[in-house]
């Protein structure tokens, strides 16, 4: 934790932008530049402002953002959950859907169903993100194809428009990390099915579905969480950005992406400190769900 | 004449396809009557394990192709049954005790947790019943608190326990035949000796027929009374265990035996051993497969193959026997 913060703050303080200039406009003096340094306490040692920085996450004090003068974390607490309920369906459908094709691939590994999922998933794999975007844009969203949803915008108000906004962009995130999902969790399954207990269990009689739903599954669980809570922070700050810049949809994507821009340091601090703090929160939590799911993980 | 209750006739298994393909299991045959306990011996990679997947129908169905006159459990053919209907019969008449128990147990349910799904598959669907024929199973094989067994997970038991859990978990549904893949390969010898008895003893009390495979002579004499002996995909000599110790007929069934070392021969010398290497499986001599490293061959050894009479208890697939 201490450590993302660290280089992030680094690498923002010194390859980030300087307001300096900025504020002064053309041709400003000497003394007006040390005067607005002094201001902005960029001529304080750096290690006193990481630790204001730290402060300033811990207390959730952020600060006002530069370009509106809006509290950063007003900011935070308006777009944050418009993210969450943007990548939600996506990123629960994407993962759900593939596991049951992992799963399905895994069991008929070698035939040609195996084959064919796993090259679609090669097929979703290199089709980049916009590519999709575009294309389910053009096809839902405008009069040369169906026309149903909206190209752009935001405004939810029950569940008949959050629907409406919703759909488009999360089968975009469906479509772009499906290949990657289905890959993965075939890999983990296949594994898990070459096991010596799942033989067992077939010289005892057991079902496919019983050798699959019940062992497998709960064998492989391990891998399978930390995959998902790994992608969480991925999902949510990154998946939203681009999601967001391209159906125009007041989350903080579009917030960092606007941040990154014009500059606006209070935000991207705030960004990037939270992401890290997501982080170890998915990891703690996971580590915590290991202890649940396998009994050789010693119960904390 | 009672019914056996396993009979195998003409099986045969070979891996790969068409012209490349290797016979690692050459027209097996034997018969095991209820109680009866028959031993498996022959080296690593001779088809031991391989005859005791193909009998239960266990291999992949792809890349391996299995051939066979018929597999009888209790004078009901079960090898050309289709999926479901053999799945009724895996774990409830016949059932398998495997080689590593510390991998063939699920490590994330507990003990009882397997056991009674094995008896509610096949036996009894209810939850309470089942979880009494499980504790009962778990203490017919010697263990004093079935209750703790029954909570445990694979890990927290020990290789022997682990090995005792497994057996109860082929005996819960009392089937007529246990086929034991080197069950005790992987543990010392006093777990060993408590494995081999604890198994004796509930073949005698339920009257299983019993399939030892096993690399290792003196198991299979502590716990068999006939024993078949392998080598390179075929059964070349059947008899009682007593028989192969004082009398072994077969060239290379008298070989296996002088290799055993003796404690407390005289000289501590080499061990022997047979000379040459056992053939490849891809490229096996025709005729007896033994012939080359025989010391008692003919010319008619490589040129047709003797055959052991198949459904008898004793014989032997040679021509000069000893």
């Amino acid at each position: 934790m201490l450590g993302v913060t660290f280089i992030s703050f680094l690498l923002m303080v010194y390859f980030g932008p300087d307001k300096t200039y900025e504020l002064l406009g053309k041709n400003p003096t000497e003394e007006q530049i040390r005067e607005v340094r002094h201001e902005l306490g960029y001529d304080r040692p750096f290690l006193v402002r990481y630790g204001d920085y730290l402060r300033e996450l811990v207390t959730f004090d952020l600060g006002l953002s530069d370009s509106n003068g809006e509290p950063v974390a007003a900011i935070l607490a308006r777009t944050l959950p418009v993210s969450l309920a943007l990548v939600l369906p996506g990123f629960v459908i994407g993962n759900l859907l593939g596991l049951a094709l992992g799963l399905l691939a895994a069991w008929y590994r070698g035939k040609w169903l195996d084959k064919l999922v796993m090259s679609a998933s090669v097929v979703g794999m290199s089709i980049s993100f916009i590519v999709i975007i575009i294309g389910l844009q053009i096809l839902l969203c405008t009069p040369y194809g169906l026309n149903l949803f909206p190209v752009r915008g935001w405004q939810v108000d029950g569940p008949g428009s959050y629907l409406y906004y919703v759909t488009v962009p999360t089968l975009a995130l469906v479509l772009v990390t499906l290949g990657y999902n289905t890959r993965f969790y075939r890999a983990v399954m296949a594994e898990e099915i070459e096991r010596d207990h799942i033989r067992t269990l077939r010289a005892y009689g057991a079902s496919p579905a019983e050798q699959l739903f019940k062992h497998v599954l709960k064998n492989s669980l391990v891998p399978v969480l930390t995959r998902i809570m790994f992608s969480i922070p991925f999902v949510v700050i990154s998946g939203s950005l681009l999601l967001e810049s391209y159906f125009g949809i007041p989350g903080i994507g579009l917030v960092t992406f606007n941040a990154i821009t014009s500059g606006d340091q209070p935000i991207l601090k705030a960004v990037v400190g939270l992401t890290g703090i997501l982080f170890v929160v998915a990891l703690m939590i996971n580590d915590m769900l290991y202890s649940l799911v396998d009994p050789r993980i010693a119960r904390p | 004449m009672t019914v056996p209750a396993l009979r195998v006739s003409g099986l045969s298994v070979w891996i790969g396809s068409g012209a490349d393909s290797i016979q690692v299991v050459d027209g097996v045959s034997f018969d095991i009557d209820p109680g009866e306990a028959t031993g498996l011996v022959g080296e690593s990679g001779c088809g031991k394990t391989m005859t005791a997947m193909a009998i239960l129908g266990l291999l992949p169905s792809t890349g391996v192709r299995v051939s066979c006159d018929h597999i009888e459990i209790n004078g009901r053919d079960v090898s050309r049954l289709n999926t479901a209907q053999r799945r009724k019969v895996l774990g409830r008449d016949i059932a398998m005790i495997f080689q590593q128990p510390a991998t063939a147990l699920d490590p994330v349910f507990t003990m009882g947790q397997q056991i009674s799904a094995v008896y509610r598959r096949h036996a009894d669907g209810n939850q309470r019943r089942a979880h009494e024929a499980m504790l009962a199973s778990l203490e017919s094989v010697g263990f004093e608190r079935p209750e703790e067994i029954a909570q445990a997970y694979p890990h927290e038991l020990s290789g022997g326990m682990r090995q005792l859990s497994m057996i109860a978990m082929a005996m819960v549904c009392k089937p007529a035949v246990i086929i034991a893949d080197e069950p005790t390969t992987a543990l010392d010898s006093s777990t060993r000796a408590l494995i081999l008895h604890q198994l004796q003893q509930l073949q005698a009390l339920h009257g299983t027929a019993m399939l030892f495979i096993s690399h290792d002579l003196g198991v299979v004499r502590q716990s068999c009374r006939n024993v078949m002996v392998m080598y390179c995909g075929r059964l070349i000599e059947k008899t009682d265990c007593q028989n192969l110790f004082s009398h072994a007929r077969h060239p290379y069934s008298a070989g296996l035996l002088s290799c055993i070392p003796q404690l407390g021969a005289t000289r501590p010398g080499r061990i022997s051993s047979i000379p040459g290497q056992v053939p490849a499986l891809a490229d096996l001599p025709s005729g007896c497969h033994f012939a080359a490293r025989c010391n008692r061959s003919e010319p008619r050894c490589s040129e047709s193959t003797p055959v052991l009479d198949a459904q008898d208890k004793k014989g032997v697939a040679c021509f000069r026997p000893l």
